[in-house]
């Protein structure tokens, strides 16, 4: 890798201050996982100068539940995500969003707060540098994208305005469902980002100079939760479509609903028609089947990725039929 | 899951080095961009490998898709493509080389296991496998067929010897049948 | 019933056992050399240009710089088939040529002299497509090649390569089928192996004309021949195999970043290590040529197949490295499985704007078939015909014979291989599994499984020349010298099997040499499969030579013929007085016992691998999940039953039946750039996804060598994706055209989705 300098962070402010002292020249490394890629592949008009590592500040890696709201740090690894007693019992559609990340090595040192910051796919995006140069593009500010004209088969089937790539993250969608908010800090203090405005086409929301903290998940009871990630292959892949799908069922009757898509859009998209139409119907095959086209009435494929609408469907369907095992639960 | 740990034992104040140890030796470099000096930009693959002649530890994508270059941080299977050398301080690895017993070099375990089942073909990515299974029956002395290849599942094996794999980890396993 | 053996059958420990699960193994990036220099490629960023100005001052300037070198600075060596594709050239025909080479005494400066190199490039228009190449008007590679079209001399396969299968009357032929169907199949993923370990070379020049290399090639001694013939027959060449990380055939010619290697190094006058980034392997080294087929079938109700005719269009991409040999190897493995008198099969290779094509695992016949076999199939589902019974029918049996790869036509004298593919069908339960053409196995809610099966095999068993030499010691050790280099499959430990059982020697008696050109004889090297009958033939010749010698020497001892003795466990005795004996030193302790041995070609003989899969597809989402897989062969008499599985379970990657479920090579044709040179966007089989796979063995004697065994490690993953094309298809009751079969694709051919489209590309 190119050279690049190096602060350590032993405490949020050393990590605040490091970071509104070199700006938009420094970046995080938190996991590193994500920012290794860059790194390596030189896929930025700009090369990073500093890395402000955030490794070894303490507190910010619990994951606790006092009392309207669940806290996850913004350090917590997916792997201890993915095993946590807690969210088995209480959140199992992030347990399993977490647990399908990347590979067990990758979850071992990767955060939340970078899967949910991470850079997105976009093959033109991040085509490496050492093979003939990286691609201008639109969401670099230097060239059209070309995607959209191009093999945009794992791109957004909505929402994209300039760059079509999709977040990529699994976590964001399961938190998406839960209404899940990033506590940011800066230089002005704290302030809370909810996930659903987080992403936008053509960046996320944390500007440089800030760190993510911590998420807050507001504490509900929806016993009814699933999570399926649809790839090419399990694991190491990304998504081509994501659901997460939580709900309580009281006397046959959809009590509460929340459906969040992932990897159709910029950032993960709430079915809010669908789940207004659940509400108080009960869920059967005909209900889930209606529910599906409503969460996809907005789509505008590009060229290749029409296919996307099916899985799409499909998933949310099969989601509020509570079809398919959990993983975790093998 | 607190980290507790005080920055003294990181890096102490006003020196500029990096202590860690690896398959239970101390490993003390300075961190700096002459050649002797270990770079902020040097993974832990490269360290290894170029500095402290561990070859054994392969290194296939060295974009954190592939686990040949798995090795162990405190028990925990870890990329080391992926690993920056300089956030190693006081972190205990462990490689390929450092699983034979340390007095009479006899093989670990999972090593004879490996070559009891044939379990490798070009041998490129067995030690990267190798370690993730390590790691695996540290945490879980009995796995299941199905916890094998979960704990496998991010390591990249083109001449296709899983099935070999999951056989000699399952016949390493302590508490296995 | 296969004979019992001391070593041969028995799983016994690789030689380089513990090297491996201690990583102890130097692979090519292991080696350690004082004053190494860390070459490094500048690539073009343009599928075709011309260089108008290149400066490279900047560059030579940096501290730590020891050679620039550009098209303007290096010889005019010549590479490819033929060889017109000159190291570095002023034109580059695909993203990712070489416009500029770098040594520097780091890697990291090596990559900052590139970023200091200005190029100023002419654009062109380029061509992705093989059939928009051959359109009048195309954008033109190559003067040589007029219409892009590649010339099909093989001067390696003799004066009359097999370029199509052309004999019989075809007219007739059609006229007496009873039925004739017509189909377009594309097998155009351009799947890659990606062998973990990358192409690379450590080379030093050394003055006046000597160069060193060591490699990571999986033939050494082929290395250094298609090297000489593109630098130079009056270089000295020495060429050190080492361990290969996997090669899956790719890693045969290398004469690229190796030749680059040897200019850096002539400039440098140091050692130069020049090895791919994985970036740069998937980019810019050989994929899986592209096969695309037109082709008219006729046949009767019984199965016999009255005619063939048909274009096959062949993509090799920038340049050809093997096209040819793979073009004619597959025109003789097409006949291996289909009896036919009456051919017409002709091809073109193609070259076009992206990295070159080349040797892979299937070389050829896998390429063809995945393209060929589909077309039968419609003719088989037009009379209702099962395929299993088809296969059966067609594939080769003794008293029947085929154009090999040289144009010859040969009588096979190999084996039936019927019973290993009823007792394949019996273990798999195709009888019970098979519901006809187009029709689901079973069908549950969305879920739908189908089955398929396939076939492949290769005469390339007994190709090309194999000479070892065995060194007896007199301690009642035995060497053999050989130049084949350890690629993964075990062989150079299954050839010390050999030796021991001819010598009468425990295994640990008996050693390899290193891999070394200047010591070892001609060997063409672990390539196709080969490496059981070929060259395991020249090992156990020079082993017998090597014994008959030893007692020749021990004759006047015992005062009886030579004949009449024996030796083993390093004694040697009159024949039925095994307590007579003396040792080996009695011959005396000043001498070395050396045999030779050589393995001439012999074409007469071919392997042959059945797969039968089945699958499930989720019509849904169109997702494909592969089940089972049961592999049938016959090998004549196990070597090594472990590394047999490991050969046979390979199936599975190396672009072999994944490459009909998930693996292909995407070229963006607006830019010319491949879209996924990493290992997380082309995919690849984990873990986590692993099919249920049952080999079925038979050993059924074969008149090959004294062990009557042979060889199938190829051909494991090439029955495979036609397999799954017909299981998918048969699932969802739509012929599918196209690899790989991706949920897109399947969507689309379910409901006439977005799409429909060929192959990786567009």
């Amino acid at each position: 890798m190119r050279s690049f300098s190096y602060v350590d962070a032993y405490s949020v402010e050393e990590a605040v201050s490091a970071l509104g002292r070199f700006g938009a020249k420094a970046r995080i490394n938190a996991g590193g996982t994500d920012l290794m890629g860059l790194l390596k592949d030189e896929y930025l008009p700009t090369y990073p100068e500093v890395l402000v590592n955030v490794k070894n500040i303490p507190g910010l890696d619990s994951v606790s539940e006092e009392g309207e709201l669940l806290r996850i740090g913004a350090l917590a690894r997916l792997s201890e995500l993915g095993r946590s007693p807690l969210l088995l019992e209480r959140y199992p559609a992030l347990a399993e969003a977490a647990y399908a990340v990347a590979s067990p090595q990758i979850r071992n040192v990767a955060t939340l707060a970078g899967n949910l910051c991470q850079d997105v796919r976009c093959a033109y995006y991040r085509y490496p540098a050492q093979v003939g140069g990286a691609i201008g593009c639109a969401r670099k500010h230097n060239g059209p994208c070309l995607a959209v004209k191009g093999d945009n088969r794992y791109h957004a089937i909505m929402g994209g305005r300039k760059c079509f790539a999709v977040c990529p993250s699994d976590t964001a969608v399961a938190l998406a469902a839960f209404d899940a908010s990033l506590t940011v800090i800066g230089p002005h203090g704290e302030h809370s980002i909810p996930i659903a405005d987080f992403y936008t086409p053509l960046a996320h929301r944390l500007k440089h100079g800030e760190l993510v903290i911590r998420i807050e998940v507001p504490a509900v009871s929806l016993p009814h939760q699933r999570f399926f990630k649809f790839a090419l292959r399990r694991p190491i892949d990304f998504a081509i479509v994501s659901v997460a799908v939580v709900a309580s069922v009281e006397d046959g009757v959809c009590s509460d609903v929340r459906i969040a898509l992932g990897a159709i859009a910029p950032g993960p998209v709430r079915a809010t028609e669908a789940e207004e139409f659940l509400r108080g119907k009960p869920i059967n095959d005909e209900t889930a089947s209606a529910a599906s086209e409503l969460a996809l009435g907005g789509v505008k494929p590009l060229g290749r990725n029409g296919y996307k609408v099916a899985i799409a469907k499909s998933l949310v369907k099969r989601g509020l039929l509570g079809e398919g095992g959990n993983l975790l639960k093998e | 899951m607190t980290v507790t740990r005080k920055r003294k034992s990181l890096k102490r104040a006003g020196e500029n080095r990096v202590r860690f140890l690896v398959n239970g030796n101390r490993v003390d470099l300075g961190i700096g961009e002459e050649e002797h000096q270990v770079g902020y930009s040097e993974t832990l693959a490269e360290t290894l490998r170029e500095r402290l002649g561990l070859t054994g530890t392969k290194v296939t994508c060295d974009n954190g898709a592939c686990g040949t270059c798995t090795v162990l941080m405190d028990g925990k299977a870890v990329l080391s493509c992926m690993t920056l050398t300089v956030e190693c301080g006081g972190k205990n690895i462990t490689t390929i080389e450092g699983l034979r017993h340390p007095e009479t070099g006899a093989l670990d375990p999972i090593q004879q296991a490996f070559i009891d089942e044939g379990a490798f073909q070009c041998g490129f990515c067995t030690p990267g496998i190798i370690m993730s299974a390590k790691a695996l029956l540290l945490e879980n002395g009995a796995p299941t067929e199905h916890e094998v290849k979960e704990a496998l599942s991010g390591n990249f094996c083109r001449c296709i010897t899983h099935y070999q794999v999951v056989r000699a980890v399952l016949a390493a396993a302590p508490g296995g049948k | 019933m296969a004979q019992e053996y001391r070593h041969i059958g028995k799983s016994t420990p690789r030689r380089d056992a513990v090297d491996i699960v201690t990583g102890g193994v130097n692979y090519l990036g292991d080696l350690r050399f004082q004053n190494l220099l860390h070459g490094k490629v500048l690539r073009s960023p343009h599928p075709h240009a011309l260089i108008r100005k290149i400066d490279t001052s900047r560059a030579k300037k940096l501290a730590g710089v020891k050679a620039v070198l550009t098209w303007e600075d290096v010889p005019d060596w010549r590479g490819g088939m033929p060889p017109v594709t000159r190291i570095l050239d002023q034109k580059v025909r695909f993203v990712g040529d070489a416009v500029a080479l770098v040594a520097a005494t780091t890697e990291e400066i090596a990559k900052a002299a590139l970023r200091l190199i200005e190029v100023e490039y002419e654009i062109l228009p380029a061509v992705f497509d093989i059939e928009e190449a051959i359109k009048p008007g195309a954008p033109q590679l190559y003067d040589e090649f007029p219409g892009n079209v590649v010339s099909p001399e093989c001067p390696l396969l003799g004066p009359n390569p097999l370029t199509g299968v052309v004999t019989g009357d075809v007219s007739a032929g059609f006229a007496e089928a009873d039925v004739v169907v017509e189909g377009t199949f594309g097998y155009q993923n351009i799947p890659n192996p990606i062998p973990p370990e990358p192409p690379g070379v450590i080379a030093l020049w050394e003055e006046p004309q000597r160069v060193t290399l060591w490699g990571s090639s999986q033939s050494p001694a082929l290395d250094k021949m298609i090297l000489s013939s593109v630098i130079g027959y009056d270089i000295d060449i020495r060429v050190h195999g080492n361990p290969i990380g996997g090669s899956f055939g790719t890693k045969i010619v290398l004469w690229q970043v190796e030749t680059y290697a040897i200019l850096l190094s002539r400039a440098a006058r140091l050692p130069v290590k020049l090895i791919y980034t994985k970036e740069e392997h998937l980019a810019t080294f050989v994929l899986r040529p592209e096969s695309r087929i037109e082709a008219r079938v006729g046949m009767k109700r019984d199965g016999t197949v009255t005619a063939v005719s048909g274009t096959w269009l062949v993509g090799t991409g920038n340049h050809s490295t093997t096209t040819q040999a793979q073009v004619a190897v597959g025109c003789g493995e097409v006949q291996i499985m289909t009896r036919c008198k009456n051919w017409d099969l002709k091809s073109a290779i193609v070259c076009t704007n992206r990295n070159a094509s080349g040797s892979v695992r299937g070389f050829g016949g896998q390429e063809l078939k995945c393209a060929f076999i589909p077309v039968l199939c419609l003719a088989m589902e037009k009379l209702g015909i099962d395929p299993l019974e088809f296969i059966k029918k067609n594939y080769i049996k003794p008293g029947q014979g085929y154009f090999w790869r040289d144009g010859n036509w040969y009588d096979y004298r190999g084996i039936d291989y019927s019973a290993a593919m009823e007792e394949g069908a019996r273990r798999f339960g195709w009888r019970e599994k098979w519901q006809g053409w187009l029709k689901p196995t079973s069908v549950n809610g969305s879920l739908r499984r189908g089955v398929g099966i396939g076939v492949h095999g290769n005469a390339d068993i007994g190709e090309d020349v194999s000479e070892a030499y065995i060194r007896l010691g007199i301690d009642g050790t035995a060497t053999l010298i050989s130049c084949v280099t350890e690629h993964g499959t075990g062989q150079r430990s299954n050839y010390l099997k050999m030796v021991a059982e001819v010598l009468g020697l425990p295994l640990e008696k008996v050693f390899i040499s290193p891999s070394d050109s200047i010591i070892t004889p001609f060997d063409f090297g672990p390539v196709g499969s080969r490496g059981t009958y070929a060259i395991g033939s020249a090992a156990i010749a020079a082993a017998e030579d090597a014994r008959r010698k030893l007692l020749e020497l021990a004759a006047h001892i015992f005062e009886v013929p030579a004949e009449d003795l024996d030796t083993e466990d390093g004694m040697i005795f009159v024949k039925g007085d095994p307590d007579g004996g003396v040792p080996w030193i009695a011959v005396g302790h000043e001498r070395t016992v050396l045999g030779y041995g050589r393995f001439e070609p012999d074409f007469t003989l071919a392997n042959c691998m059945t797969t039968f899969v089945e699958v499930e597809v989720d019509t849904e989402t169109g997702k494909v999940t592969l089940l089972n897989v049961v592999n049938a062969t016959d090998v004549g008499q196990v070597i090594d039953p472990q590394g047999l599985e490991g050969q046979l379970n390979g199936c599975l990657g190396s672009s072999g039946i994944d490459s009909a479920l998930m693996e292909e090579t995407i070229i963006d044709h607006a830019t010319g750039r491949m879209l996924n040179p990493n290992l997380l966007d082309y995919k690849w089989r984990t873990f986590a996804e692993l099919p249920v796979i049952e080999n079925v063995v038979l050993e059924t004697a074969v008149s090959s060598h004294r062990f009557r065994a042979v060889g199938v490690g190829e051909v494991s993953t090439s029955p495979g994706p036609t397999a799954i094309l017909m299981a998918v298809s048969n699932a969802i009751g739509v012929w599918l055209h196209e690899y790989p079969v991706t949920p897109e694709r399947v969507l689309a051919a379910l409901a006439g989705v977005v799409g429909g489209v060929k192959g990786g590309a567009r």
